[in-house]
């Protein structure tokens, strides 16, 4: 505990300098270790952590000559979380339309917006959910001038210009209330433009030929929606009423889409369906109250019975806010959990599941896998519970935020009598 | 949804009454009976039967903790609690097995049935957004008793909740404490003699909203049209002291009249820290007193000004960014408020929120504890129950396990501060109204022949 302290903290003020991140190797002892692998959790676990993979992990591990030990006695190590929704580092503050590039109202094309070239690593958001201990999300643009939101991307929290992994991860779309209303009103006119957009891409480059448009789409979105249209890119769509859902699946089959919807409130009604048409969700396991006609039939247990189904599923925090709230990620799991998900599952459905789905290779701790891991002073899906370290493929990452910095200002255990502005 | 959340957090509150003197406040506001005025409560408690908990780890809502303790029920009040208490005349044993036992939690902080379920253009009726002074209004007036929040609220524990106007305007209208309990009218739900509120609001809500509609249009015009309306305000308590044939009452100046007899307790709107400098300096300016101050995103960096001025804080524990104005919250937010001495407590402004605001507090108390506090975990329940009670001026009678006070009790299947910790029984008055193991809870008339219902139906027909 002492040695781990000292070490972390260490760390923590190297970084407050810098603000960057440096490669560590190090073993961790005697903590409890989440491996979301077939290894399972491993009471009193060590990892041995070189040139930013897990070179070892077990019990009983001695460190090799040079390499720091941090005793892990009370601590949990897990993977890293993994946020599945947000629009991190797409807006600063929300009701500032200059500092919110979420969506494009205006904006003459959709599907080819490309979130990578909205994200802003240095927000003080993704700084702010870092040391809350996710290290990878989704950053998804919202629909605007018409169903189609663009290109989502996939990055981790380390707040690096280069740190979007895959710029061209998935194509957002919505359908449901928000899809009928860009679509022009109704809901016919949402699933008919997605369909006209697919057929637009499935046919193209070539129906742009000539000189004439396609039905739905511009050249350029057509071509952006290439590899969606065929199933060689996920197509996340939001959609939340069952018989919305029920005509996804029809989507899906029509076209051979690879879908992961991004609500699904009533899914519970459908779990049967949305299992065997391979349909993956993301929900939010506090969605419980009829919020709008699209939810008349939500419940708390939604989660449980779409598991319970065999429904591949990621835990997402709508409801909390998808920006600056991602942080609370580890509540709605753990909510999930508290309402009758296995601790496994729901811990997975923010970790191990995303990254499976988006390709990070992050999920899980094994030999070989990415040193990507947070060091927890106890159970994170406790609301209680804190994140002490946070490791992105071998680097540790600052621990200080805009909001410790503030925090460290005002605390009223100083003694500082200057005023605040020179503390 | 992000509008969504945005329309909610436009509302907010500000109490008159002193967080330590809420008491006498009380006993002021209290009349004997309600039937002098429009809009009386018709609240009446469900029969309970003389009830002894027994083996409970009691958190008792003012600071203390006792193991192993018992709580007498009758009447629906609270008759004795302890660790050794004579029960021999109860109806009823409960066992909780060590569980632990709270007061019912109490949100400052609400919009249920004035934004309820489902959220669509029809049921906005929590904000009279047409002129920046609508003192006026009258929340309850605007409660739908069918929100099917209420249901879910009260699975979460929270026992009494105060719905308060937006904060569209500089002056909202008034706010009202209900009792979280089935009912087909609001007067059902009315809190028997809870002062009514005012709810005020500071910064961006009412330049925005008012900018382009002849103002304000900054937080200069917000404070001058503060200090016009209660140099009005006291123009026409003074008329109406000296009474007469001349006297005709005005309802939007009634309102204000009555918060300068300390008789309607201000709910506050504000998120800055200078901005909440400037309207204690108002408050002093006027005579009048501002009980809370609601959603003070800033409250951590002037707890002393809070605390000199008696003035609480209602917090969320980690929102922040939707507005610039919220772009400087911390986590441990309400415990530094808490930590300089002043009345701090949570509150939700949100229908999930609402439902698990033990984990909102768990959450800011660890976070303030781990920045160097030591804060215990009775303690920090007060943010809960009894500093949320004082702020109302409900204290005497909710907000802690004492004798004497109403039985609104809540048993958890494990330490509450615990995500995974859920009510198992809800108890009001004495009364059980939510009851885990039996399934008892309340239904909304909107959820029935739903989607929802019918699937449940079809479900429980499979099983059987």
């Amino acid at each position: 505990m002492k040695t781990f302290k000292t070490l972390s903290l260490s760390a923590a003020l190297s970084l407050s300098v810098s603000f960057s991140a440096f490669a560590q190797d190090m073993l961790i002892k005697d903590a409890k270790v989440v491996t979301n692998s077939a290894s399972g959790i491993i009471e009193n676990g060590d990892v041995l952590i070189r040139g930013g993979k897990i070179v070892d992990i077990g019990a009983n591990l001695t460190a090799p000559s040079g390499v720091d030990t941090m005793d892990g006695t009370g601590k949990w190590v897990t993977p890293g979380l993994f946020a599945p929704f947000s629009q991190l580092g797409l807006v600063e503050v929300s009701l500032e339309a200059r500092t919110n590039d979420v969506s494009a109202s205006e904006s003459s094309m959709s599907v080819s917006n490309r979130a990578a070239d909205s994200f802003n690593p240095k927000s003080v958001v993704v700084g702010n959910t870092r040391v809350e201990g996710i290290t990878h999300f989704i950053a998804s643009p919202g629909a605007g001038m018409n169903i189609f939101g663009g290109i989502g991307l996939v990055a981790n929290s380390s707040g690096a210009f280069d740190s979007v992994e895959d710029g061209e991860a998935f194509i957002f779309v919505s359908l449901g209330e928000r899809g009928a209303d860009t679509a022009g009103g109704s809901r016919s006119a949402a699933v008919n433009q997605l369909r006209a957009a697919l057929d637009d891409a499935g046919a193209y480059p070539s129906r742009y030929d000539g000189p004439e448009d396609g039905d739905a789409l511009t050249r350029r979105d057509a071509a952006a929606l290439y590899r969606a249209a065929r199933g060689q890119l996920p197509m996340l769509i939001a959609a939340d009423r069952a018989v919305d859902m029920i005509n996804i699946i029809k989507l899906k089959k029509d076209y051979g889409l690879d879908v992961i919807i991004v609500g699904a409130t009533e899914g519970w009604m459908i779990a049967d369906e949305l299992k065997s048409a391979g349909i993956k969700v993301m929900v939010d396991p506090q969605e419980n109250l009829p919020a709008s006609f699209d939810s008349v039939a939500a419940r708390l247990d939604n989660v449980v019975m779409l598991d319970k189904a065999g429904v591949d599923y990621a835990i997402m925090t709508r409801s909390a806010d998808l920006s600056h709230n991602v942080r609370v990620l580890s509540q709605h799991a753990g909510n999930a959990a508290g309402n009758g998900l296995s601790w496994d599952k729901a811990f997975a459905a923010i970790s191990a599941t995303p990254a499976r789905w988006f390709g990070t290779n992050t999920g899980q701790l094994s030999k070989g896998d990415k040193a990507t891991f947070v060091v927890w002073d106890g159970d994170p899906l406790e609301v209680t519970t804190g994140a002490e370290l946070v490791y992105i493929e071998g680097q540790a990452q600052s621990m200080r935020s805009r909001q410790t910095a503030l925090r460290d200002r005002y605390n009223p255990t100083k003694t500082d009598t200057l005023p605040h502005k020179y503390r | 949804m992000k509008l969504r959340k945005i329309t909610l957090l436009s509302v907010a509150v500000l109490a008159l009454a002193s967080c330590d003197s809420t008491d006498n406040k009380t006993d002021k506001t209290s009349t004997k009976s309600d039937d002098s005025v429009a809009f009386a409560s018709t609240y009446k408690p469900l029969p309970s039967q003389t009830t002894l908990i027994t083996n409970a780890f009691i958190i008792d809502g003012i600071g203390g903790e006792i193991e192993n303790g018992s709580i007498l029920i009758k009447d629906g009040r609270i008759a004795a609690i302890g660790s050794d208490i004579d029960g021999g005349d109860a109806d009823v044993t409960l066992d909780a097995g060590g569980k632990y036992v709270t007061p019912g939690i109490i949100d400052i902080h609400s919009h249920l049935g004035n934004y309820p379920s489902p959220s669509i253009r029809a049921h906005g009726d929590g904000n009279e957004a047409t002129s920046p002074i609508t003192s006026e209004v009258s929340a309850e007036h605007g409660v739908w008793p069918q929100d099917p929040g209420f249901d879910e609220a009260l699975e979460g524990g929270v026992t009494t909740l105060h719905i308060l106007p937006g904060s569209a305007n500089l002056f909202g209208g008034r706010g009202v404490t209900l009792r979280n309990v089935a009912a087909r009218t609001v007067q059902e739900m009315k809190f028997p003699n809870a002062p009514y509120t005012l709810k005020m609001a500071c910064g961006e809500n009412p330049k925005r909203v008012y900018g382009s509609k002849g103002g304000p249009g900054s937080r200069m015009g917000n404070v001058a049209g503060y200090r016009e309306n209660w140099i009005k305000a006291a123009e026409y308590k003074a008329k109406r002291d000296k009474g007469g044939d001349g006297f005709t009452r005005n309802l939007q100046l009634e309102t204000l009249a009555d918060v300068l007899d300390g008789k309607i307790l201000i709910q506050m709107h504000c998120y800055r820290a200078d901005e909440m400098a400037q309207i204690l300096d108002i408050a002093k300016e006027f005579d009048y007193k501002v009980t809370t101050f609601h959603h003070a995103i800033e409250a951590y960096k002037i707890g002393d000004l809070l605390k000199e001025n008696d003035t609480c804080a209602a917090m969320w524990a980690d929102w922040y960014g939707f507005k610039m104005e919220a772009y400087d919250t911390i986590r441990e937010n309400v415990p530094f408020v808490h930590a300089q001495g002043a009345c701090a407590m949570i509150h939700s402004d949100d229908d999930l929120g609402i439902q698990r605001l033990n984990q909102e507090v768990a959450k800011t108390w660890a976070d303030g504890n781990r920045a160097g506090l030591n804060i215990s975990r009775a303690d920090a329940w007060t943010w809960l129950t009894s500093n949320p009670a004082k702020a109302l001026g409900i204290l005497d009678e909710t907000g802690s396990l004492e004798t004497g006070k109403r039985a609104d009790i809540i048993l958890w299947s494990a330490e509450p501060f615990s995500t995974y910790a859920r009510p198992e029984k809800v108890m009001l008055d004495g009364a059980v109204v939510f009851d885990k193991a039996s399934g008892l809870k309340p239904t909304s008339d909107f959820r029935l022949g739903q989607a929802y219902q019918g699937q449940i139906d079809k479900n429980a027909a499979q099983e059987n």
